[in-house]
C-alpha cells in the first residue's frame, strides 16, 4: 500500500480513490485510538467520520511532502475534545428542586458491557480497558498514543498539542495509575469503573 | 496479570475494522476537485510583502516623524530593525511548520509572542531619546496616545487577516498561540510604522502605547482568529 503522504497528495489532486486508500490505511488505528478515548465504539465511529470530514474540508491546508498522519490524529484529538465539551455542556435538569443532582449528558453514556472488546485475551484485555477507562483523559491519551499506538513521545506531544516533557509526565503518571489499578482484584476494578460510569464521570 | 501484559495484549490486538464512509463523505468524494495545497514559505513571502507595502503606504500617508532628522541614526535604524524582526519571526513560526509537518510551530510561536510583548514594552519604557522637536505627553496626557494605538492596530490588521486566510484548517492544535503570533507580528509592524511616524517620545507613550500595540494585537488575534481558521 502506498505511503500516507503520497495518498494525501493524490487526494489533493482530486483522486477520490486515494482518499479511500488513505482511509483504509489510517482509519483502523485512528478508530482504535478514538475507541479507547471515547470508550464506546459507536461514539468513536461518529468521531472518526467527523474527523475525516474535517480532513476533507481542510485538505487545502495540507503541506505537500509532509506526513499527514500526525495532522489527522491532531484533528481527531481536537474533534474528541470539542465533542466531549459539547456533550458535557448539554446539561439536563431533571428536577426544579435542588434535591437531585444535575445529570450531565455523557459522551460515554452506555453501560459497561456495551464497550468495544478486542478479541485477544478477553479477560486481560477487558481488565486493561476498564483500568484505562478510569484514567483522566490526558493520561489515557498519553498511554494510548505512546504504549498502544506505538507513537514516539514527540509525535504524541504534537498530536495532543503539548510539550514533550508534559507528554512524558502524563504517560508516566498514566502508566503508574494503570499499574495500581491492575494490581487490584479484577472485580474491584470493574466495580469501580461501573460506579464511575453511573456517576457520569468522564 | 500486570499492566505490561495488559498493554501488550491490547497493543497486539488487531485494530478494529472502520465503518464504511458516511453518506456525506461519499457525496463529497463524488464531486471531488483538485485543491491548491498550502505552500508555507510562499505564503510567508506574500504576507510579508503585502504587509510591508501596506506599512510603507501608511507611513507615506501619515508622514515621517518631525524629529526624524534630529534623532541618532544608529538608534533609529537599530530599533527599526528590531521592530522588523519582531514582525518577521512570529509570522515565520506561525506560518511555516518544521520540515515534514503540517501544523505550524505553535510552541515557538508562543515563545516569540511572549518575548516580543515583554521586549518591546520594556525597551520603549527604558530607551526613548528626546530631541527638541520631540513631544512628551507623560502620564498626565497619556490618554492622548490612543491615536497611535489605533494606527498600530490598523496596521496589524492586514498581516493578521492574510495569515488567518492562509491558515484555515491548518490549526487543529495550538491555534491560540499561532493566532497570537500573527497578532504580535502585525503589532510589531504597527510598532515599526509608529516608530517612523510618531514624534511623541516619552517612556510611557513609547513603551505602553507603541509596545502595547503588540500585546493588544496578540490578545485580540488570539481571541478572534482561531474561530476564523477552524474547519467544522
Amino acid at each position: 500500500m502506498a505511503e500516507a503522504k503520497e495518498l494525501m497528495a493524490r487526494y489533493c489532486d482530486g483522486e477520490a480513490s486515494a482518499f479511500r486508500e488513505l482511509y483504509a490505511l489510517v482509519a483502523p488505528r485512528l478508530l482504535g485510538y478514538l475507541t479507547k478515548m471515547a470508550r464506546q465504539r459507536a461514539v468513536a465511529e461518529d468521531l472518526l467520520q467527523l474527523t475525516f470530514m474535517k480532513v476533507h474540508r481542510a485538505r487545502a491546508a495540507y503541506v505537500r511532502g509532509a506526513d499527514p498522519v500526525p495532522w489527522i490524529y491532531s484533528i481527531a484529538h481536537r474533534t474528541f475534545i470539542d465533542e466531549t465539551r459539547r456533550v458535557k455542556r448539554g446539561v439536563v435538569r431533571i428536577s426544579d428542586s435542588d434535591e437531585l443532582p444535575e445529570q450531565r449528558a455523557d459522551l460515554h453514556g452506555e453501560a459497561d458491557h456495551s464497550r468495544d472488546e478486542p478479541r485477544a485475551d478477553p479477560e486481560l484485555v477487558k481488565a486493561t480497558l476498564d483500568a484505562l477507562a478510569e484514567l483522566p483523559d490526558q493520561q489515557r491519551e498519553a498511554v494510548v498514543l505512546t504504549k498502544l499506538d506505538g507513537r514516539s513521545v514527540a509525535e504524541a506531544a504534537e498530536i495532543a498539542g503539548t510539550t514533550v516533557g508534559a507528554m512524558k509526565v502524563r504517560a508516566h503518571r498514566g502508566y503508574e495509575a494503570l499499574r495500581q489499578l491492575l494490581g487490584r482484584p479484577p472485580a474491584r476494578t470493574a466495580a469501580a469503573a461501573t460506579t464511575k460510569a453511573a456517576r457520569g464521570a468522564p | 496479570m500486570t499492566e505490561r501484559d495488559g498493554l501488550a495484549e491490547l497493543a497486539a490486538a488487531p485494530p478494529p475494522a472502520p465503518p464504511p464512509l458516511s453518506a456525506d463523505l461519499e457525496a463529497q468524494l463524488g464531486t471531488l476537485s483538485p485543491v491548491t495545497t498550502r505552500r508555507p514559505l510562499r505564503q510567508l513571502a506574500i504576507l510579508v510583502v503585502v504587509s510591508l507595502i501596506y506599512g510603507v503606504g501608511l507611513i507615506a500617508l501619515l508622514t515621517f516623524r518631525d524629529d526624524m532628522l534630529e534623532l541618532p541614526r544608529f538608534w533609529l535604524a537599530i530599533v527599526a530593525i528590531g521592530w522588523l524582526f519582531g514582525f518577521l519571526v512570529p509570522c515565520y513560526f506561525a506560518l511555516v511548520p518544521r520540515a515534514g509537518a503540517v501544523t505550524p510551530r505553535w510552541r515557538l510561536a508562543g515563545i516569540a509572542v511572549v518575548i516580543a510583548s515583554i521586549g518591546f514594552v520594556t525597551l520603549g519604557l527604558a530607551i526613548h531619546p528626546m530631541r527638541p522637536s520631540s513631544v512628551s505627553y507623560g502620564w498626565e496626557h497619556f490618554g492622548r496616545g490612543h491615536t497611535c494605538l489605533e494606527i498600530g492596530l490598523a496596521t496589524a490588521l492586514v498581516p493578521v487577516v492574510i495569515g488567518a486566510i492562509f491558515l484555515r484548517g491548518a490549526l487543529p492544535i495550538g491555534s491560540r498561540w499561532v493566532a497570537a503570533a500573527l497578532g504580535a507580528g502585525g503589532g510589531c509592524l504597527g510598532g515599526l510604522v509608529l516608530h517612523l511616524h510618531c514624534h511623541v517620545a516619552d517612556g510611557p507613550h513609547v513603551g505602553l502605547i507603541h509596545g502595547g500595540v503588540v500585546v493588544i494585537s496578540a490578545l485580540l488575534s488570539a481571541a478572534i482568529v482561531p474561530r476564523a481558521t477552524d474547519v467544522r
